[in-house]
């Protein structure tokens, strides 16, 4: 009996504090922010209760449309660029070569680096002036391609997508280079035998056996893209004129740019709703294509 | 005629394997380069900079790094940077070490849901609660002191390290500690000399996560702190770039300043980190 009690207690103050931090700073503001939603409020002043007011609003608000339209496209170039060519490139790394480790080393490096980091130096190379790409083409001659490459609305979205595609594709790589190294040798060993060519091996047995992971990569793919914020708020602001302005950057620039405290909150539920169900659904799909 | 064949398959097998390097190596200069090329300019001269940007600096002018040094405070940036990362990674892993002892070692009514009820802050995307969370901040009068950072970094990243942990923990025997307790072992004595020893590996990868998500933490920073002597290493150097928009070389000193840590820590624990990242990864 004593024993039992002194158990409880230890159990109570051992969760208390990670409960506590936790629920304070991680969920209290989820749900404050479904609360926040429903007013017009500047952050200072008064709250007044708008209902519904807000989302109707956002549904009217083209640039909301406009944002999520630029997430979509990055949601599309993620999971359409880092996942099939993180593919590839673990497909190669798959075989007994000289230097493997190294490849692997450098093709993570951009996953531990700072996206702040990331976006001011690719920012650089996209400059006008002086950038890499533009010094580039001018030395071998081809002045005409140089472009404004982040101040030029045709170009900023297509240029800071390669930015995006180029920063997560290492953290797939070692996703999918596990997975490879846990296919057990005799499987392949056997098709081998069975006269089963690498591009039929690769297809049939390979793929299918790593199947589960590349679902994975590509929810992850999802819901990271779907958060997108430092990259791009750095990088362009959004701008030339919204061309790549993300959900999370318009939440932001509307909240903290035109104090629009409830407005700003309703679009944080539609991206923590919209993020929730676009998971759903793709488990959903991909699950059901599996059986 | 009987050697003709090996040698056949010879070329055609070195012909790929040349494809496979080239691919891989044209995968490789296009990961290095950009910092590579960040790195070599940052120690050209302006007009070097100008004259040759793609290759190798003539030589090593370190001016580049005195003025971002001095313009940009990185004193002060590096400083609070490796304060908020380090309290900040201790505590969420001590809280969440114990918190995962209690959730995988006892059975009690509401373990389940409390396991749920942690795991479930990994969906929770963090942008949709800046706004809440500088509001609660202010309310709190936290705005801007030495402390803000530390409640969301440990709060978000609470669950992936519980989750990581207790799945680990879950595995283990139990005769050791019963074994302890006949022996009249208290309960916190068993976590802190059997179980955090025997978690290690575990213990390893988490602590490999905070700290380099706190390390690299950019949007919490932007919304809580404004006081420059409070800012980290990647607000420091986006204000930093946005101010002195023509300064390249100073901007690139300053990236290589921030990214040579990490970079040497990456390349010392490599394996380490790997596996830490694509396990959180997978389970984030």
């Amino acid at each position: 009996m004593h024993n039992s009690m002194k158990r409880s207690w230890f159990i109570v103050l051992g969760l208390l504090p990670a409960l506590l931090v936790y629920t304070v700073f991680a969920i209290l503001p989820i749900l404050q922010s479904f609360y926040y939603s429903l007013m017009e409020w500047d952050g200072f002043s008064d709250m007044v209760f708008v209902g519904l007011d807000n989302f109707k609003e956002l549904f009217q608000d083209e640039l909301f449309w406009n944002s999520m339209k630029n997430n979509v496209l990055v949601v599309l170039a993620s999971v359409l660029g880092q996942v099939p060519i993180a593919l590839f490139i673990a497909l190669l790394l798959n075989r007994k070569l000289k230097g493997l480790k190294f490849f692997r080393t450098i093709g993570f490096l951009p996953v531990v680096l700072s996206t702040v980091v990331i976006s001011i130096t690719w920012g650089l190379m996209y400059n006008f002036e002086d950038g890499l790409f533009n010094v580039f083409l001018r030395t071998v001659g081809l002045d005409a391609l140089a472009q404004n490459w982040l101040g030029d609305t045709t170009w900023s979205m297509p240029s800071v997508l390669v930015t995006v595609i180029w920063q997560f594709i290492g953290l797939y790589l070692v996703i999918f280079m596990a997975a490879l190294q846990n296919i057990p040798e005799e499987v392949l060993e056997a098709a081998r035998m069975d006269g089963a060519n690498e591009w039929t091996t690769t297809w049939k047995i390979t793929l299918p056996m790593i199947w589960d992971t590349v679902i994975v990569a590509v929810i992850l793919c999802i819901s990271g893209s779907l958060k997108t914020f430092d990259l791009l708020y750095v990088m362009t602001n959004g701008g030339p004129a919204h061309s790549t302005e993300v959900m999370a950057l318009y939440m932001f620039n509307q909240t903290f740019g035109q104090f629009q405290y409830g407005y700003g909150s309703a679009i944080s539920v539609l991206i923590f709703a919209f993020s929730l169900l676009l998971i759903f659904v793709v488990t959903r799909l991909l699950g059901k294509k599996m059986l | 005629m009987s050697r003709a064949i090996p040698l056949q398959t010879k070329k055609k097998w070195s012909i790929k394997r040349g494809l496979i390097y080239l691919v891989l190596s044209l995968f490789a200069i296009a990961n290095a380069y950009p910092i590579l090329w960040m790195m070599m300019n940052s120690f050209k001269s302006s007009k070097e900079f100008t004259v040759d940007q793609l290759g190798w600096p003539d030589q090593f002018v370190l001016d580049n790094y005195i003025n971002a040094w001095n313009t940009a405070n990185f004193g002060v940036l590096f400083g609070n940077s490796i304060y908020v990362t380090i309290v900040a990674t201790l505590l969420t892993v001590f809280m969440g070490a114990l918190a995962s002892y209690c959730l995988a070692r006892f059975s009690f009514k509401l373990n389940n849901i409390m396991h749920t009820y942690f795991v479930f802050g990994m969906l929770v995307p963090i942008h949709a609660t800046l706004v809440p969370m500088f509001i609660l901040m202010r309310d709190l009068g936290l705005l801007d002191t030495p402390v803000t950072l530390l409640f969301p970094y440990i709060a978000f990243h609470l669950p992936i390290t519980i989750f990581i942990l207790t799945s680990f923990m879950k595995a283990f025997p139990k005769d050791i500690e019963e074994s302890a307790v006949m022996d009249g072992c208290g309960l916190f004595r068993i976590f802190w000399s059997i179980i955090l020893p025997m978690s290690r590996p575990a213990i390893a990868t988490v602590v490999i996560l905070n700290l380099i998500y706190n390390w690299n933490e950019f949007s919490f920073a932007l919304v809580l702190i404004t006081d420059p002597m409070l800012k980290t290493l990647p607000l420091g150097l986006a204000s930093f770039a946005g101010q002195y928009t023509t300064d390249y070389g100073a901007q690139m000193a300053g990236l290589t300043l921030s990214v040579l840590p990490i970079i040497a820590f990456y390349l010392f624990m490599e394996r380490e980190i790997v596996r830490g990242m694509t396990a959180g990864a997978v389970k984030g």
